[in-house]
Formats: C-alpha cells, structure tokens, sequence
C-alpha cells in the first residue's frame, strides 16, 4: 500500500493512504503532490507538509472568509494573498455584496495545476468577472500597491518555505497601508498547541500597526494537533464584540449557505483557550 | 600495490574504454548491495544511513533505497539528489555538525527532521525550529589509530553533554540521542567499543541527573575496507561493536552511517596512457586521470589504491605513473618497477568507490572521469506508478 507521510514534526505526524498520484512535481527544489485518500478526498501536498483537502478545506476557507467580511458587514473590495487553490476566492464570491476580488498568487502554474486536479476547491470561482489575477509576490505586491482594500486575507504556506515573507513585520505594515480605514487582515497562523510560537511572534509584528490585534480559532483535521488559530488585525475594535443578533441578521441578509461558519460559531470563535491566552500574556 | 596481469585479461575494460572512453569509473551496483547486506548482517538491528557523500550517485541511492536503507546527508545539494530520486525524507538524518539557517531550512523542507549539533551556538540556532525538530548531540572520541581522525574538527567533550541537554531543555529543544565518529577506516573497533561503553555512560547519567530519556545512538561509520593492506573482515570487526550494542538499554535504537564500506568496492577506475617520457633512468608515464581527478582520495582521503596493469614482458623498470594537469604533484605512483607500458595501454585502479570522484576536481578543466553504472536495478514498480502520474509541463 503506498503512504504519505507528513514530515512536519520529528516526534509525531500523520499519514495517509494514497490511492492515486494525480500530480507529483520534484522540482525547483521543493516537491509538490497531489493524491487521492480515502477519507479527504484529493490532498495536496507541499514539502512534506499538507496543504489542503477537499473534505475539510470548507472548515479553513470559511473561517478566513466569512469571519472578515461579516463583520465589517460593507465590504466591496478585497484582496486574496497566495490561495492558488481557489477555495477561498470560492468563499468570497459567495458574498454578492464584494465588488472587486484581486488574488496575488506567486506561481501562475499554481492556479492551473489547481484548476485541473483540484477543481473542486475553485467550484468555477475563477470565472467570476469581480476577480482580477495578480502573478506577483504577494509581498512585493502590498508594498507597491497604491489600491486600497477593505479585507485582505493572507492564505500563505507554513513560515518555513516560500511563504515566510509573509510572516513579516515588514509584510504587516504593508497589509495595513493597503487597507481602508476600518479595513481588517486576516491570516492563517498555524497550530497553536504544536507551534505555539507562531502566536506569540504574529502578535508581536502586527501590534504595532493594528489598534485592535487578536487571534480566533477553528480545528481543521489535517491541521494536526488541535485548533488552528488565525490572525485578526484591524483599528475597528467594535468588530470583536459585535451581537450574535447583529451577525445573524448579516448573515441572512449575505443568503450564504456554509458547512461550518454560522453566526454562533463566528461569535464563539473569538475565545481562545488559556494557553494561548497565557502565551500572549507572557509574550508581552 | 600493484598487479600485472597477461594481456589477455584486459580484453574485458578494453571493451569498456573503447564503448565510454577513457578516462572512466565503473560502477556496479552489486557490489553496493552486497555491501550493504554484509554490513546489515554484521550489525543486526542497527539501522544503516548509507553517507551520500562518499559517492553521492543516483544510481547509488536507487539501489539502496530499494534495500530499504536510509540517508545520511550533510548539504542541500545532497537533499536535492534524494529528492530526485524520490527517496523518502522520513528516511533521512542531516549530520552536519555545522549549519547555515538556510541549510536546516532546506532540509526541514524536504522532510529531514533529525539533525546533529556539538555546540551551544548551533544548539541555539534551533531556537525557531524547536517545535519541529528532535537533535543528536555528536560526541568526540579521538583515535589516534586512523588516518582520518574525525573527532578533532567535530564533536563536544564527553563532560560537556550533559550541559547541552541542559541547555537545550530550558530552549524547548528536544534532544534524542548522541552521535560519535570513532574515525574513518578504522584498523579494528576498540574505539567504537569504547565510545558505545561511554556513551551508555552518559545516556544513564542524563536520565538521573535530568530525568531526559534519550533514545537514538548514532555510531557513524569508520567501518573499514581493503585498499593496499589487509583489514579485518567486517563481521569479525563488529563481532566486538554487536557485544557492547547488545548491553545498552533495551530502548536505545542504534544507527550507523556507513560511506565508504558500501561504496568503495562498488567501482573501478578505467584510465589509459596518454604519453611516456624517458626521464634519466625513470619512465614516466602519463595517464589521463591523476590525484585532481579520480585520484584524488589519494590527497584528501589517504587512500592507496590498488592498481593492475596488463603486460606479457617479465623484465620490469623503474617508472612512475602521473596524471594529466600541468602540475608536479599530480602523481599516482612513483618508483615501482612495471614492465614497459606503450600509449594507449590501460591502467585499473580498484576499490575507488569512495572519496575519489566525490572529491574530484577539474582542475585545468580536464573533465572528471565519466561514471558508467551497471547492474541496476529494475524500477518496476516506480514505473508503475510513472504511469498514474500526469506529469505538469515544464
């Protein structure tokens, strides 16, 4: 029987049946696979460490997506950083409300590859005439970008890779020159039991720039090792307190069908467990 | 050393040199599992991390990861012929005493998670991988007995170990075993007999005194093979080495990095005679691979290889035999009495696995000898799963 075996830790890991190899790139010096599993469907993999699966990638792109653009409850223009797969273009096409989606992606041979062995994750999203396809790097292009947005999500690799830029300082700062007065960031931050320090770091490089810096949560199962945590950056402290009446009318109002964000979930996700709350204490 | 034998034996590299040319090393992958299975049963339950760089050739890792065995590596560019040889990183250890922050962030990329530090300041480069990594601290365990002594440049005193796993737990850096190098072709294994005693030593003190279990005992390589004098055949030189792995704490799992044992008997230098010159009573012959080239182990590795020459002269003179460059050092073997050689005349050198085109140079850009594989493993099944790949256009 043929196996994946993440390598992510020394010490633990998960591993999964391959039944088929849709895609596999051992090239450029970093090695990309695309396979079928049993239980998550189409799993790809970057380096040894796994990227997205289409059972449980709705829990991750949801959260980025609908978390931001809720409450804010106006946003029209948004910009997408890395998200090759289209899971989260997907997600943010579904608010009829957005007028401009620009998604900054490093590799054109990313999108397509993912067009064709991952179809589902994009769902056509691609097509949609709001979105505007950037080949650039995505820190290159926040720090010349003279646009203005108001949700930027950055759906990056882990920070060891190509994605590290995108765990900066200097990265933040630009993020935030880009936004709108009251805009938020929102990033995807790793998981906080395995790599507690990626909290702790994150906080530290965007306290500076945001008035209103904190982190909420969700479990995605081939995130191994508990709840994820994403970053949520903004000067608009009203957002994070918001009434679950608030968010239920936006909600209907949006008319978005989800499989895991509901108004309830949103409010919830915002309490994060003591040993986060402890860390970033500490840190500070 | 050096063998004369009828000419009628040459036919065989004569084949050889007139299908590749000269100058060429041939390399059989028999040879490279047969040392690989020697060792394996020399050393049960010892896991064997073959050290990609005494002969870092593809069709070396295909043979041996087919076998199962796993891979020591020491630099990204040794990561990226793993990687294009589809190798399994769980299968890996990186064991550079010494590293750049872009090399372990290399090798964490490709899946290698075990490195090896002998130092604070590369204990504290860890600092922002701790949540990802497990270490082995290298110990050092001079042996003046070897003409490589591998305990001078790396590993820490074996007092200093408890002070790193010290220091490493108050980072938050798992540390899961020790490493030594008892040195390199070793003339028998009372060093690493010694080494495993002390390191046992150490691995029990830590658990009293720091309540750390360390699990992993990596005793490198050192494991000898004959170049121009007789070495104690490799069962009868672990017979010692299984005796004191055999009174370690049962969890302790035990690795070895063997190099030159699996590579060096696996290939043979095929060079040809490119000019002879009278020189006062001497005859020098001047070959088309030397010390800058395939030869080079004999300037780095202080290695004498075996040498066969064919000839159906009895009568003998004194010659040496040269390589190509323009320089005077660049000489194989001086003063040996061989019968006369004429232009074309081939030169055998043998046991040149290991350290010789790995260090080969090309120095006024005489290319190094071409390697030409043989024995090869079938990939069935990787072609197999060739056939469900759809490979993306370049």
């Amino acid at each position: 029987m043929k196996t994946y075996s993440e390598t992510l830790y020394d010490s633990y890991g998960q591993e999964f049946s391959v039944d088929k190899v849709y895609f596999e790139n051992k090239t450029d010096h970093q090695h990309l696979i695309i396979f079928e599993n049993a239980k998550f469907g189409r799993v790809m993999a970057l380096d040894g460490i796994i990227q997205t699966t289409e059972a449980d990638e709705f829990i991750y792109h949801e959260m980025l997506t609908h978390l931001p653009l809720i409450s804010h409850g106006n946003v029209k223009r948004v910009l997408i950083i890395g998200g090759g797969d289209g899971g989260m273009l997907r997600e943010v096409c579904k608010h009829a409300s957005v007028e401009h989606i620009t998604q900054v992606e490093i590799d054109n041979q990313v999108v397509d590859m993912c067009k064709e062995f991952l179809p589902k994750h994009s769902a056509g999203a691609y097509d949609d005439a709001r979105v505007n396809i950037v080949i650039d790097d995505g820190a290159n292009f926040v720090r010349n970008c003279t646009e203005k947005f108001d949700v930027i999500i950055s759906d990056s690799t882990d920070p060891i890779g190509p994605g590290d830029v995108l765990f900066t300082s200097d990265f933040y700062a630009d993020c935030k020159s880009c936004l709108t007065e009251d805009g938020i960031l929102v990033t995807q931050n790793g998981v906080a039991f395995m790599q507690l320090d990626e909290v702790t770091t994150t906080a530290k490089r965007l306290q500076p720039y945001f008035s209103d810096q904190s982190f909420y949560c969700a479990a995605v199962p081939t995130y191994i090792g508990g709840v994820m945590t994403f970053a949520w950056a903004t000067d608009n402290k009203a957002y994070r307190t918001l009434t679950a009446d608030v968010l239920k009318q936006r909600f209907n109002a949006a008319n978005i069908k989800c499989r895991y964000y509901n108004p309830a979930i949103h409010a919830a996700s915002f309490a994060l467990p003591q040993y986060i709350v402890e860390a970033l204490e500490e840190s500070e | 050393m050096i063998h004369i034998e009828p000419t009628s034996q040459a036919i065989h590299y004569q084949q050889l040199a007139k299908q590749h040319g000269t100058p060429m090393l041939l390399l059989d992958c028999d040879v490279i599992a047969q040392q690989f299975n020697a060792l394996g049963n020399a050393l049960p339950g010892v896991e064997l991390f073959y050290a990609i760089k005494s002969l870092p050739h593809p069709a070396v890792i295909q043979t041996l990861d087919a076998l199962g065995a796993n891979f020591d590596i020491a630099t990204s560019g040794e990561i990226e012929l793993l990687r294009a040889q589809k190798s399994r990183p769980r299968k890996t250890i990186h064991t550079h005493p010494i590293k750049r922050d872009k090399d372990i962030r290399d090798a964490l990329r490709f899946g290698c998670t075990t490195f090896v530090v002998d130092n604070i300041y590369e204990l504290e480069k860890f600092v922002d991988y701790r949540h990802r990594v497990g270490l082995l601290i290298r110990v050092s365990f001079p042996n003046p007995d070897t003409p490589i002594d591998l305990s001078r440049k790396f590993g820490c005193r074996e007092d200093e170990v408890g002070l790193l796993i010290i220091k490493a737990q108050s980072l938050g850096i798992h540390v899961k075993g020790l490493s030594f190098h008892a040195g390199s072709q070793c003339p028998d294994s009372r060093n690493h007999v010694h080494a495993i005693q002390q390191c046992k030593g150490i691995i029990e003190n830590v658990q009293q005194q720091t309540g750390k279990l360390l699990s992993i005992l990596d005793i490198g390589g050192g494991f000898p093979v004959q170049y121009d004098k007789p070495v104690m055949d490799i069962e009868g030189f672990c017979a010692p080495i299984r005796e004191a792995l055999y009174k370690l704490p049962e969890h302790i799992q035990v690795f070895a990095e063997p190099g030159r044992f699996i590579s060096a008997p696996a290939m043979t230098s095929i060079s040809s005679v490119m000019g002879k010159a009278k020189r006062g009573d001497t005859t020098w012959y001047y070959l088309d691979d030397g010390v800058y080239g395939s030869y080079s182990g004999q300037m780095f590795d202080h290695a004498i290889y075996p040498l066969t020459l064919f000839s159906d002269i009895t009568q003998t003179e004194t010659a040496v035999l040269a390589g190509p460059t323009c320089d005077s050092i660049d000489v194989i073997a001086e003063n040996i009495e061989i019968p006369p050689l004429n232009i074309g005349d081939l030169i055998i050198g043998k046991q040149m696995g290991a350290y010789t085109s790995a260090s080969a140079t090309e120095f006024n850009l005489f290319d190094k000898a071409k390697i030409v594989a043989v024995n090869q493993i079938k990939e069935a099944e990787d072609n197999q799963a060739e056939n469900n790949i759809v490979k993306f256009a370049e």
